[in-house]
């Protein structure tokens, strides 16, 4: 579904991915970890093309991103992301929140916008949040809605930058919930995050990145208790 | 002290029309003021060179001159450069919409680059085009923001509208004049139309506060 090739991505002078190459199958779990600034959001943007890549070619079921003839918006239509800080429009109220972009982008009409909208809502427990605006929202409901807005576009990749980071602990179970039931109904989602539990549990694979290095890929089971390198060792054993 | 405001009494009913005179080249102004100045504010955002250069330009000509020099560059140029025997109205607007576009597009560009950056980048993710995502996105909450710079600058435009009596159109200002001239007094009626003023701009700050309230209804 995913294919990235030899990518690099500079801020000026400054590397912050080198030379990765990795795959991500249809209906796999992939989390990225990794220390601070080792890059794993950039990378994830370089997926949507938030960040363009300096080099290397990026393969989105077989359409080349970094080709300037490809057409980025339909691209993003079907890569959903969900934030840190949720981003949700906050003049908007949760169901508009929702079909703003069915609609706009996709030209459902108002009503199938709102079924599939209302359908999204029940899933992810908020049914009675739909006439509520953002503020009102606690983290993990702003996360949880977050999440239903991407989904609305009916992508066929999300694309997670530590989701559960900005809330309070009582809340990251919540949306973690929400994101393993997705998992489990066959989504493709790449997901950085710092819940190594989640990544244990839930990920087919797992990618650690260093300094913009991807230092080691594995399956999480013989990851988390044998990691091949020493730096991913060294990260293991300073978190867990 | 000798005061009478009994003499003003039969100028009432020309001096009140003043009102509607200012408020139509008024209204006319901030609208044309409004767009232009929100078109300049995407120039300036925008990634295209030349017109960055531009809006940028004409924000320094037209912030950086007197409005009564403007006002008198449109109302006797044009006639002496085109032949075209422009209207007091349609100079008045031009001169007052154009002046103001250039202080309504920095109060714009400032409102626009104060929406968290993670606004733009949710509508791209989603494969929402960028015009679209300027529209219902970025403005409506840059906006929101800056209602009272803006309702500043209406109120400011307001209150200078009276220097249009310079090129003899008949506002609330150029009344009080013409009363006051042929009345050999000229405090009453000048008063009168400061009344009328303060009442006007008092107007659109309710008005202002009311749009204010609706819009922080979503908070
Ligand atoms: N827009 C940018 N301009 C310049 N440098 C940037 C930009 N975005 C990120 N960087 C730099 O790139 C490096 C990697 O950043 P990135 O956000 O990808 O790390 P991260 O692994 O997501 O870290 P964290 O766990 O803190 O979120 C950092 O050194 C950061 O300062
Ligand atoms: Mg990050």
């Amino acid at each position: 579904m995913i294919k990235v090739e030899n990518l690099t991505k500079k801020f000026g002078e400054n590397e912050v991915l080198s030379n990765i190459s990795t795959e991500i199958k249809k209906g796999e779990v992939v989390s990225i970890i990794g220390p601070s600034g080792s890059g794993k959001s950039t990378f994830l943007r370089c997926i949507n093309l938030l960040e363009k890549p300096t080099e290397g070619t990026i393969l989105v079921d077989e359409e080349n991103l970094t080709d300037p003839k490809t057409n980025i918006l339909k691209v993003r239509e079907k890569i959903g992301m969900v934030f840190q800080h949720f981003h949700l429009f906050p003049h908007l109220n949760v169901l508009d929140n929702l079909t703003y972009a069915p609609m706009k982008v996709k030209h459902l009409s108002k009503d199938q916008a709102e079924e599939k909208a209302r359908g999204l809502l029940a899933k992810v427990g908020l049914t009675e949040k739909e006439t509520a605006y953002p503020s009102s929202l606690s983290g993990g409901q702003k996360q949880r809605v977050a999440i239903a807005r991407a989904l609305a576009m009916e992508p066929d990749l999300m694309l997670f930058d530590e989701p559960t980071s900005a809330l309070d602990p009582e809340m990251v179970k919540e949306v973690l919930d929400v994101m393993k039931d997705l998992a489990h109904s066959g989504m493709t989602m790449a997901v950085v995050t710092h819940e190594m539990g989640f990544a244990r549990e839930v990920a087919d694979r797992v990618l650690f990145l260093d300094h913009g290095v991807l230092v080691e890929e594995g399956e999480p089971n013989s990851f988390f208790t044998a990691p091949k390198t020493n730096r991913a060792a060294d990260f293991l054993e300073k978190i867990l | 002290m000798n005061l009478d405001f009994s003499q003003i009494v039969p100028y009432i009913p020309f001096m009140l029309e003043g009102i509607w005179v200012t408020l139509q080249f008024v209204f006319v102004a901030i609208i044309f003021g409004f767009i232009l100045g929100t078109v300049l504010a995407l120039f300036k955002i925008g990634s295209i060179r030349p017109l960055r250069w531009f809006a940028d330009a004409y924000t320094s000509i037209f912030r950086g001159t007197p409005l009564i020099l403007q006002l008198m560059i449109i109302y006797f140029a044009i006639p002496q450069l085109t032949g075209y025997d422009i209207q007091p109205f349609l100079s008045a607007v031009l001169a007052f919409g154009l002046n103001s576009s250039a202080y309504v597009s920095e109060i714009i560009r400032a409102g626009i680059q104060a929406v968290d950056k993670g606004q733009t980048e949710a509508a791209q993710a989603l494969g929402v085009p960028y015009r679209q995502m300027m529209i219902d996105v970025i403005l409506p909450q840059a906006l929101k923001n800056i209602l009272p710079a803006l309702m500043n600058e209406f109120i400011t435009l307001t209150k200078e509208s009276a220097l249009v009596s310079t090129i003899s159109y008949l506002d609330l200002m150029r009344r009080a004049q013409v009363v006051g001239a042929d009345l050999y007094r000229n405090f009453e009626p000048l008063l009168f139309v400061g009344l009328l003023y303060w009442l006007m701009v008092m107007g659109l700050t309710i008005l202002g506060k009311l749009v204010e309230r609706r819009l922080r209804l979503s908070d």
